[in-house]
């Protein structure tokens, strides 16, 4: 059951960060669907995938876009 | 209610769309790399879908199971091979392009994709 | 001397790693990456033939040793024959294809040493990685590794044009980078339905489950499959839609760099298309998509190279439009027209490197690259002039030189395919190349000199020169004696028909 609703939150997380005007919390909201995507692998009985997946979906990649707003603007014009 | 191998492949093909939609639709840059790390994503997705077994066990060969019984009950872990690397790749394909707009914004003070054209 | 074939990727990129470590050291690092460049056409002509299994695991069926310890279920089935490693094809095509990507890349290495001023930086780095992601395409028999070395060619390609400096290389990079993000998933998503399809991703058992009925192959899957793949090589090869970024690419690179890229996409184009002919040859629209993007490319590529006004654009979108006539070979799907396209390839890696490397002189004496503020460069440097002349008749098919051999059997082949409207388009289509070539060479070099014009004292380097000359040498070798490329290429053929 948990399932249904991790993939509900991954395309929810993914429509929300797409629609955000503010760069810095569309950056944050990617960190959604790569956490829940984590532990969907783990769910489809891919443990490995979900330890990869949990540190570059969830840290990596949302403190990349981060950085990428710092250095440039926080609002989208 | 649809099988949850089924429920993953279409959570991977809306991934897929979405990130294809967001490429093509928006204006912003960073947005428009948010988008393409969905499209990976989803890929990524449906790779992993691929190796799932309905009612398996993970494809760690433990003491005590007779090979035949594991053979038949794991998860395929080939696609899962895949998966790894090409997180990895989407990654380090995603910082490049952040620091290219990053450089580009300070020569054009924009983040609008109209930048771009010559 | 079979680890000869590993060498051949692993090479390039230990030397591209090392060359970053001795940073600022100019001269060490002249001369570490004039060695490992001119080894690199060197080995592919040393190595044997056969087949590469990375970590050592062959097929179980050459393997008695592990054999004995399988039960009979597994030893008694298809499996035996199955690929568990990533496994390297090489046979004598791979052996020209990887001798002329060699040739050309040494050259452009060579010429680029001597022309930018500091060889320290990623420049001489990434255009060795290139090199090594493109060998491995060519080499690869595993399909998830030629999409993790297609990958690497994109970002290293852009790369190149990032550190080229010209004005708006960034933006190039990052549009060629964008596009890369969308195809190169969807030719991962081709790859995944296949591996859901068959359950490996060995190129030879999945031919082999396909054949023997192991899989139906009726399925829909693999013509959506084949769809992806696709557009994963159109984006590799630069066919449209994707002919006006790739030659964006070529003229935001420097020009020794831009021979090297446009030899990357042709043999991306033939290692790819050759694949794809290898899994899906049955499927008779696929052969339809081939040849219709291919026709699409000449004409494209060649209506907008009349257009330009710059030379560089002019000459990429040239290069983007002679493509077509090796996807037109390898659609055709006849021994003769495969045999056909897969020369026209290595031809055209050789000539269009020359005729970059000619127009990089211009550059290099002028610093203008707008075809009207040229003009009476003749006189300047006549031997580069006539060698360019040179270059533009063997790209326009003149005998007795290489590429005349070629698209003669082209079009002979797509007269005996039934086909004779493929050939007139071509014959068409190479007559503008050759008068969109010749209007740009007359007022470069021989309309009479625009007031202001100034040109540089400076001497070209003359390894500029030297690579032009071995370049030429090589077409004229292969335009008399076309067997020494046509008679290597029946190993690949063989196992498509």
């Amino acid at each position: 059951m948990i399932e249904y609703l991790i993939m509900i939150i991954i395309i929810l997380g993914a429509i929300l960060a797409l629609v955000q005007r503010d760069l810095l919390k569309a950056a944050i909201l990617t960190g959604v669907p790569g956490a829940s995507m984590a532990f969907l692998y783990q769910f489809l009985l891919a443990p490995d995938v979900a330890l990869t997946q949990a540190i570059v979906g969830s840290a990596i990649i949302p403190v990349f876009f981060a950085l990428a707003v710092y250095k440039t603007r926080r609002m989208e014009e | 209610m649809i099988p949850v191998q089924l429920a993953s492949f279409f959570t991977a093909a809306a991934l897929i769309l979405i990130g294809i939609i967001g490429v093509f639709f928006i204006d912003n840059l960073i947005k428009k790399v948010i988008a393409l790390s969905f499209i990976s994503d989803g890929v990524n997705l449906f790779l992993v879908t691929l190796g799932y077994k309905p009612g398996g066990i993970v494809y760690i060969y433990m003491p005590g199971m007779s090979s035949s019984w594991f053979a038949q009950n794991a998860s395929y872990p080939l696609p899962f091979a895949l998966v790894l690397t090409s997180i990895v790749i989407g990654a380090s394909t995603l910082a490049v392009m952040l620091a290219i707009i990053i450089i580009l914004y300070h020569r054009h003070g924009s983040l609008s994709s109209k930048i771009l054209e010559d | 001397m079979k680890s000869l074939i590993a060498l051949m990727v692993i090479l390039p990129i230990l030397c591209g790693l090392l060359l970053n470590l001795l940073h600022k050291k100019d001269r060490t690092i002249k001369i570490l990456a004039l060695t490992v460049a001119i080894i690199l056409p060197i080995i592919p002509l040393i190595a044997s033939y056969g087949a590469y299994y990375f970590g050592g695991y062959p097929p179980i069926a050459e393997n008695p040793t592990i054999a004995e310890y399988l039960p009979a279920y597994i030893t008694r089935s298809y499996l035996v024959k199955f690929h568990p490693a990533i496994t390297y094809i090489f046979n004598s095509a791979q052996r020209i294809f990887i001798f002329i990507l060699g040739i050309v890349a040494f050259l452009a290495i060579f010429t680029s040493l001597n022309e930018v001023k500091k060889p320290s930086g990623v420049y001489s780095f990434l255009m060795f990685m290139a090199t090594a992601a493109v060998t491995a395409i060519v080499l690869a028999d595993d399909i998830f590794n030629l999409y993790v070395f297609f990958e690497i060619a994109a970002i290293s390609q852009a790369g190149i044009i990032l550190s080229s400096n010209i004005k708006g290389s960034y933006k190039m990079a990052l549009r060629y980078l964008f596009l890369g993000g969308v195809a190169a998933p969807m030719l991962l998503l081709g790859v995944a339905l296949l591996l859901g399809a068959i359950g490996n991703v060995n190129i030879s058992d999945m031919i082999f489950a396909m054949r023997n009925g192991l899989i139906d192959q009726g399925n829909p899957i693999f013509l959506t499959a084949a769809g992806l793949i696709i557009f994963g090589w159109l984006y590799g090869s630069g066919l449209p839609p994707f002919h006006t970024i790739k030659s964006g690419l070529y003229s935001k690179a420097l020009p020794h760099a831009a021979s090297l890229i446009q030899a990357f996409s042709v043999f991306t184009l033939v290692a790819l298309g050759i694949i794809i002919l290898r899994l899906f040859y049955y499927i008779p629209v696929v052969r339809w998509a081939i040849i219709i993007f291919s026709i699409a490319g000449m004409a494209l590529g060649i209506s907008m190279a009349i257009m330009q006004t710059d030379f560089k654009r002019l000459i990429g979108f040239l290069a983007v439009g002679e493509l077509g006539y090796i996807g037109i070979g390898l659609g055709l799907g006849t021994t003769m027209s495969i045999t056909a396209g897969l020369f026209q390839a290595v031809n055209e890696a050789l000539v269009t490197a020359c005729l970059f490397l000619g127009f990089g002189t211009i550059l290099y004496q002028t610093g203008i690259s707008e075809i009207d503020k040229l003009g009476g460069l003749l006189k300047y440097r006549p031997g580069v002039a006539g060698l360019m002349i040179l270059a533009g008749f063997i790209m326009a098919g003149i005998p007795p030189f290489n590429v005349f051999q070629s698209k003669l059997m082209l079009i002979e082949s797509a007269i005996s395919a039934g086909f004779p409207e493929l050939a007139i388009i071509m014959i068409l289509l190479s007559i503008v190349t050759f008068m969109t070539f010749m209007k740009a060479y007359y007022s470069i070099y021989l309309k009479p000199e625009p007031r202001g014009l100034e040109v540089k004292a400076e001497r070209i380097p003359s390894s500029t020169i030297f690579s032009m000359i071995i370049l030429l040498v090589i077409c004229t070798i292969l335009g008399i004696l076309p067997q020494l490329a046509t008679s290597q290429f029946g190993s690949i053929i063989h196992g498509l028909l």
